[in-house]
């Protein structure tokens, strides 16, 4: 029963996602006002963009900071040189994150592939 | 977006950017400190130049502990340099009225391509042609030339990430700062950016450091003596 429910909806859920990309082949021969597709897909690969890198960014900076943790416990006296230790890390996985944001920003604000659709 | 900063008073900002007009008030305040400073100094010092005195001793702390005696009093001038300015320029854009420099890209790769051009520069000063065995590889010999072939590609993109990663980390930052405030403004306004206003501190110090660090790092790989 449960593995019928699973299936059906990720059949749906597959669905849901193709959609844009099968309708863009009709509009496309449709002419102007289909550019709204390009921007639907453009938003929604930055929202993938920002998700994934948070995501990459949380397991980084907890692992790093899980160890640092550790290294304070074992040994109290060193905890302001593994502090500042601790802080550079994260702030170099930190850049990690935002490279993905400068690319996101470039995506919606500066728009490079706006003129091809005028 | 253009917004009305406390510069557009004096100077026109079309003709003169932002960023340009911003990077200049923060040079002529360093200069302004560092010759108020000069004219007053004590043995032991008090008050404001305490605290600049501060900066510049963790700065040559760094530099020596990272460099060395050899090369480090000569490049300790423009790491200190580097770090005060973008310093000052992050912390102007905590004030309102003001905008920080360093969030926009040309400032911060006008920082970071000097960088990687004195990386090169006293790396072939401290080793001469010696100074092309460092993107060789680990094993030098004749008979591993596939080998060195393909440290010299991968240390060439290295090389060339650099400034890139450099500028974009620093740009990257700051303006993302400016666009959470900017939107949890138009939604939760005087309290939930307040908090990030204090992450926006933290942030800004952080990062002048993270880039002085890896300038301090860069030069000393390029000068170190032992290979």
């Amino acid at each position: 029963m449960r593995k019928i429910v699973v299936f059906i909806l990720l059949t749906v859920a597959l669905l849901w996602v193709s959609a844009p990309f099968c309708f863009a082949e009709e509009a496309a021969a449709g002419g102007k006002g289909s550019n709204v597709y390009y921007y639907a897909i453009a938003v929604l690969g930055c929202g993938l963009a920002i998700g994934l890198a948070a995501f990459g960014t949380g397991i980084g900076q907890g692992l790093g900071l899980s160890k640092a943790c550790e290294g304070v416990a074992r040994n109290p006296g060193a905890s302001g040189k593994i502090t500042t230790t601790l802080i550079i890390g994260l702030a170099m996985i930190e850049s990690l994150a935002i490279y993905a944001l400068v690319v996101v920003l470039i995506v919606l604000f500066v728009n490079p592939f706006g003129k091809l659709l005028q | 977006m253009e917004e009305k900063l406390l510069m557009d008073v004096i100077i026109n900002p079309e003709v003169i950017p932002h960023n340009i007009s911003y990077g200049i008030l923060a040079s002529v305040i360093l200069i302004a400190v560092g010759l108020a400073i000069r004219s007053s100094i004590r043995l032991v010092p008090r008050g404001f130049q305490n605290f600049v005195e501060v900066l510049t001793e963790a700065i040559l702390k760094l530099v020596n502990d990272n460099i060395g005696h050899k090369w480090g009093p000569q490049l300790f001038p423009f790491i200190c340099t580097v770090f005060m300015f973008i310093l000052l320029c992050n912390c102007m854009g905590l004030v309102p009225g003001f905008t920080a420099p360093t969030s926009n890209i040309n400032t911060n790769a006008a920082m970071a391509v000097p960088v990687f051009l004195l990386t090169h520069y006293y790396g072939v000063r401290a080793h001469g042609i010696k100074y092309l065995y460092h993107f060789l590889g680990p094993i030098r010999s004749i008979l591993a030339l596939p080998l060195m072939i393909m440290m010299f590609v991968i240390e060439f993109i290295g090389h060339l990430a650099r400034p890139l990663t450099l500028t974009v980390r620093l740009f990257g930052n700051m303006t993302a700062k400016h666009y959470i405030l900017l939107v949890l403004a138009i939604i939760s306004p005087w309290i939930l950016p307040t908090a990030i206003l204090a992450l926006g501190v933290l942030v800004s110090v952080v990062q002048a450091f993270v880039f002085t660090l890896l300038a301090t790092l860069y030069l000393a790989g390029a000068v170190e003596e032992a290979h």
